[in-house]
């Protein structure tokens, strides 16, 4: 048991046994109890006869009966049924034998003393019967009182301690004060497993063998509400702590050495674990809340930020450029004071792009950047990325091979015209004016290809892996450019849960794949709609 | 035009308004200026712009705010200038009244041009028989479209979206706004239709090799009929 991780079936708490194990400590304890109270009835019923003789003389036979009934009254209140019933029968005996004549023997002579001597014994039997059934009411409603004390004590100690810590220590000690049992406890871990640690409140370690029940008390809370362990000394019991959705942990008691829990104490225990798993349960979803706050504020610093400098940015860059296209009409036609402009164009051009590009990065890595699927026409959506593209590749031939009956497919179109418009420029500056730039699309099964080509010199084997990444710059890369234009693009197709690929034609130059599993609506699909 | 088209700049940055009032000036507007939501806001009223040119990011008084408050009391075009380049804040403003946008850094014929599509909305208010568009025309009277002279055939429901796009054209119209217009107020969130039909009326109205490309889509925010340079209706 001790070395295997799955409890053998003699640790498992099987119903029909545990009932027989629940009951036996009960029949015990009153056991040890009951000869005590039997002994002490003896000694009671000798004192009162010894003052019944004393008084026989003066106040006759009869009256002694009375002194009897009394003692047998005064007892039932102290004593359980089976000994007041005892003492009953006894006194009733010892009356006959030595106060009712003749003396010293059982044998009655006249009538009205058997009389006497039968309602004597059925008085002191009803007698003793509902004086020990009125105690024992009285004590099963002490009882109860004192495990709502404990229950109130608990949810108010527990539940409205400033940390978990002292609700829990506070658990623990006022379990140890009504049952004298020590407790145990181990809590659910953040991954939802069981932890082998016990809480520091605890007020003992755990066996390897209680440990075990805990786990399978932990993983089968239904089934687990018994003894673990009943043979040798190992007698923890194991309560999973269920809270509404889930168990948070488990308590385990171990009663004190000699002592055995009752039904009542048993109950308490179970009502403790629930309590317990709910306070676990309010913690857990408290801490839930506050971290979702921090998350949310953070998240919010960083938007309000991110969006603050972006408005730094191009502001001024909005200037520039509103300057450029003002001067540019002032001209006229001075070529020389134009063909600088056009140089300070062209850097701006370049400007925006890497600030652009920083910014999505930027985005990107805050999580701000979540695809939002909508229905798009793949041909539109290749045509307006070489729009974007404009003056970039303006210098290439631009063609487009694109199957005729594409379907709509869903995707989030800024991001994958941005990943196209990026892979053109990419193309436009690694190979020579007048070449062409081939844009391909085509659909296989659910599977949507981009891929753009060109006619550079190609991507060495030793970048092929590493083109994608963050500042990755090829050895041979064209100046301009910051390393960032690549990375955005395999960001926003994983994001889409697709892929990039780089590779080498064969013809020469390069060849970029992007792979987007999509959904597809053909154009008959537009008859079922309407 | 004799008199002189006026325009109102709201920004807070003092340069872009400098340079925005250069670009203006040059294409023969006069030009307003002011820096902050309530100012503008103040000026609109009593001078009485013929359009405006409304910076988002306003202190104080945020662009869109003053933006739906300027709606409960004037129609005059707006621009709407934003730096942000996602589509949400661009259709909360095209929801709040906006007419258009563009998004800085921006290029000077762009913003020109967008500010002629908006104020022509007020003439073709006023049922224009006839509408062309680069080598399409559309004669509204009797329903005939014609592309590169040669007539095209659409379904009803590819008309009405024409129709609802060459009213407002050279403007973005939203999805939303196209759906209302063309399917009814229930429609608003049936996307699926509208994509599918504008996917149908491009394919009819666009010359298979034509260069330029009429009917743009905005990702996000919706579609453009593009009036292409010098096609005036």
């Amino acid at each position: 048991m001790a070395d295997g991780a799955q409890p053998s079936p003699e640790a498992r708490p099987d119903k029909s046994r545990e009932d027989t194990r629940r009951d036996r400590p009960v029949e015990r304890l009153n056991g040890a109890s009951f000869i005590h109270q039997v002994a002490l009835a003896g000694v009671l019923v000798v004192l009162v006869t010894v003052a019944s003789l004393l008084l026989e003389p003066f106040t006759g036979y009869l009256s002694i009966a009375l002194l009897y009934l009394l003692l047998i009254v005064a007892a039932a209140l102290k004593l359980g049924r089976a000994p007041v019933l005892i003492l009953a029968a006894i006194s009733a005996l010892v009356w006959n034998f030595l106060f009712i004549p003749p003396h010293f023997t059982f044998y009655i002579d006249r009538l009205e003393d058997a009389m006497m001597f039968a309602t004597f014994f059925v008085v002191a039997m009803a007698m003793g019967h509902l004086a020990s059934r009125l105690r024992s009411s009285e004590m099963a409603e002490r009882r109860r009182e004192r495990r709502t004390a404990a229950l109130y004590e608990l949810a108010h100690q527990a539940a409205f301690a400033t940390d978990l810590e002292t609700g829990l220590g506070a658990a623990v000690s006022l379990i140890a004060s009504v049952s004298g049992a020590q407790a145990a406890l181990l809590l659910r871990r953040k991954d939802h497993t069981l932890s082998e640690l016990a809480h520091p409140a605890s007020s003992f370690t755990l066996s390897e063998r209680e440990k075990t029940a805990a786990l399978w008390a932990f993983d089968h809370p239904s089934q687990a509400d018994g003894f673990i362990g009943a043979r040798g000394d190992s007698s923890a019991r194991c309560l999973p702590l269920q809270g509404r959705t889930a168990v948070m942990g488990v308590l385990c008691v171990r009663r004190a050495p000699g002592k055995s829990l009752d039904r009542g104490e048993t109950e308490l225990l179970e009502a403790f674990a629930v309590l317990i798993g709910l306070i676990l349960e309010k913690d857990h979803v408290v801490e839930a809340v506050k971290r979702a706050e921090v998350l949310e504020a953070s998240e919010r610093l960083r938007r309000a930020l991110l969006d603050s400098v972006s408005h730094e940015l191009k502001t001024p860059l909005s200037a520039v450029q509103a300057g450029i296209d003002a001067l540019g009409r002032q001209l006229g036609g001075d070529e020389e004071k134009r063909a600088t402009l056009r140089e300070v164009q062209s850097a701006v051009r370049r400007l925006r792009r890497v600030i652009d590009n920083l910014l999505t990065m930027t985005r990107i890595e805050a999580g701000v950047i979540q695809p939002k699927l909508d229905w798009c026409d793949v041909a539109e959506l290749v045509q307006a990325a070489i729009d974007l593209a404009g003056d970039g590749v303006a210098e290439h031939e631009i063609a487009v091979e694109a199957d005729h009956d594409l379907p709509m497919v869903r995707l989030d179109q800024a991001l994958i015209e941005q990943c196209l418009y990026n892979l053109l420029l990419n193309a436009a500056s690694w190979s020579r004016p007048g070449t062409t730039i081939t844009v391909r699309a085509a659909l296989d099964g659910d599977r949507l290809t981009l891929a753009i080509l060109d006619e550079g010199p190609g991507v060495k084997e030793t970048d092929l892996r590493r083109i994608f990444e963050k500042f990755y710059r090829a050895s041979d890369a064209p100046p301009g450019g910051t390393g960032l234009g690549l990375a955005i693009v395999d960001n926003f197709v994983r994001s889409h849960g697709g892929s990039a690929r780089a590779a080498n034609r064969e013809t020469g130059g390069a060849e970029f794949t992007l792979t987007i599993p999509v959904e597809t609506m053909r154009a008959e699909a537009l008859e079922e709609l309407a | 035009m004799s008199e002189k088209v006026t325009a109102l700049i709201i920004d807070d940055e003092v340069q872009i308004r400098r340079l925005l009032r250069v670009v203006l000036e040059t294409d023969g507007y006069r030009v307003l200026e002011a820096d902050t939501g309530e100012q503008g806001l103040s000026d609109i009223a009593l001078r009485r712009p013929d359009v405006v040119l409304l910076d988002l990011g306003l202190p104080k008084v945020d662009g869109l705010t003053a933006l739906r408050r300027l709606r409960e009391w004037s129609r005059v075009p707006v621009l709407v200038l934003t730096v942000k380049a996602g589509a949400e804040e661009k259709v909360a403003a095209l929801d709040a009244g906006a007419d258009d946008y563009v998004t800085k850094p921006f290029d000077s014929p762009e913003l020109l041009a967008r500010l002629r599509a908006i104020q022509r909305r007020s003439s073709t208010e006023k049922d224009e028989p006839y509408f062309q568009a680069g080598h399409l025309a559309v004669d509204f009277s009797s329903h005939t479209i014609t592309v590169n002279k040669q007539e095209v055939k659409l379904t009803a429901t590819e008309y009405a979206l024409l129709k609802v796009l060459a009213q407002h054209a050279g403007k973005v119209v939203t999805h939303k706004q196209l759906l209302r217009e063309v399917w009814g107020p229930n429609a608003e969130e049936q996307s699926q239709y509208l994509r599918v039909y504008v996917n149908h009326l491009r394919k009819k109205i666009e010359a298979p090799n034509a260069k330029e490309r009429l009917l743009r889509t905005e990702p996000g925010i919706g579609y453009r009929l593009v009036l292409p340079t010098g096609g005036k209706p």
